[in-house]
């Protein structure tokens, strides 16, 4: 499982090491802008930007108060990647920028891996009690309510939501839930709901109730995933 | 890598092989009380067994509701919690003369 990731990453390294090595001969239009070496590449239209941009870094890194050589390394090394923070160049006053506030990146948060594979024990999908959840959200909603074309569309839709947010809190954590309802008219006619799944029958499962009366019948289902 | 389920050509491909399993059980036929069991039976294993086919890693809950055409109204919804980037729903509506059909298929994302 962890083992594609590395694979993948091992040539873009390579790649990498094969650029740095080409720009002291070939160099990468960004190299030359930011090379260190003093001499200005053999290209044409690029020799009369070479010495002014030289003549920038070096105004630029006067102002430093850092070694010079270890900054010029740092920008060098990760072209496309993170700049170094440009707290320090806003105290120095000869350094200008067009006006844009620089806000620090935010730092993303990398969740550790749980190593959890299966829920815990104890921890699973309870498909009684959803169930009963189940039972009781529908003759709460629907106890004492008539079928209408209009307000069916909204009633069904916030019944749906409701019956999930009923489920989410008897399902234990790590579990995506799938809540479908149906509801429909009572008018005799014959109607049959079937569901089928590709899952982990060990970790996930389902929990189905229905409701009738004598103007309309409702059917909720509640599936439940784990994630891995 | 996650394949992302938003894909609207991923959901146009799970639209079709939806629709091709309705087609070919309840085709032309009118409805039969007596064999809505099996059809229902039928048009969900094809439907997860051309999701299989697919070959991405996907968990799929597929439901199908068979009702008799008798003028009554008839309303549907679903509500997911779960990663909306990864996972999706498609839902396909089939009628011929004597019923209705709706197929919901549902991906829910495996991390590899």
């Amino acid at each position: 499982m962890a083992e594609q990731p590395s694979l993948e990453l091992a040539p873009s390294t390579r790649v990498t090491g094969v650029m740095a090595a080409d720009g002291t001969e070939t160099p990468h239009p960004r190299a030359i802008h930011r090379g260190s070496h003093p001499t200005a590449p053999s290209r044409g239209p690029e020799e009369g930007k070479a010495p002014q941009l030289l003549s920038r870094r070096s105004s630029m890194l006067s102002t430093l108060a850092g070694p010079p050589g270890s900054r010029r390394s740092s920008l060098g090394a990760a072209p496309g990647g993170k700049r170094p923070s440009v707290g320090p160049w806003l105290l120095h006053s000869r350094v200008s920028f067009s006006g844009l506030p620089l806000f620090q990146p935010i730092p993303e948060t990398h969740l550790e891996n749980t190593y959890r594979m299966r829920p815990e024990e104890g921890c699973r999908f309870n498909a009684g009690r959803v169930q009963r959840v189940l039972e009781g959200g529908l003759a709460g909603v629907l106890g004492g309510t008539t079928y209408s074309p209009q307000s069916s569309t909204v009633l069904v839709q916030s019944l749906a939501e409701l019956l999930r947010g009923q489920a989410k809190e008897v399902v234990p954590p790590r579990y995506k839930l799938v809540c479908h309802v149906l509801l429909g008219q009572h008018r005799q006619q014959s109607m049959l709901v079937a569901s089928q799944a590709l899952w982990d029958p060990e970790s996930d499962s389902f929990a189905s109730a229905s409701f009738s009366n004598a103007s309309l019948f409702a059917v909720a289902t509640v599936h439940g995933v784990y994630f891995e | 890598f996650v394949f992302c389920c938003c894909n609207s050509s991923y959901l146009k491909i799970l639209d079709c092989c939806s629709k091709t399993c309705i087609e070919s059980v309840l085709g032309k036929a009118d409805y039969n009380h007596n064999k809505v069991n099996q059809w229902t039976a039928a048009i969900v294993e094809q439907s997860l067994t051309h999701l299989v086919k697919l070959g991405k890693t996907y968990k799929y809950i597929v439901t199908c509701a068979v009702m008799q055409r008798s003028g009554a109204g008839l309303h549907t919804a679903s509500s997911c919690f779960w990663d909306t980037t990864t996972d999706g729903t498609c839902t396909v509506r089939w009628e011929n003369r004597t019923m209705n059909c709706i197929v919901n298929v549902f991906a829910v994302a495996i991390i590899l």
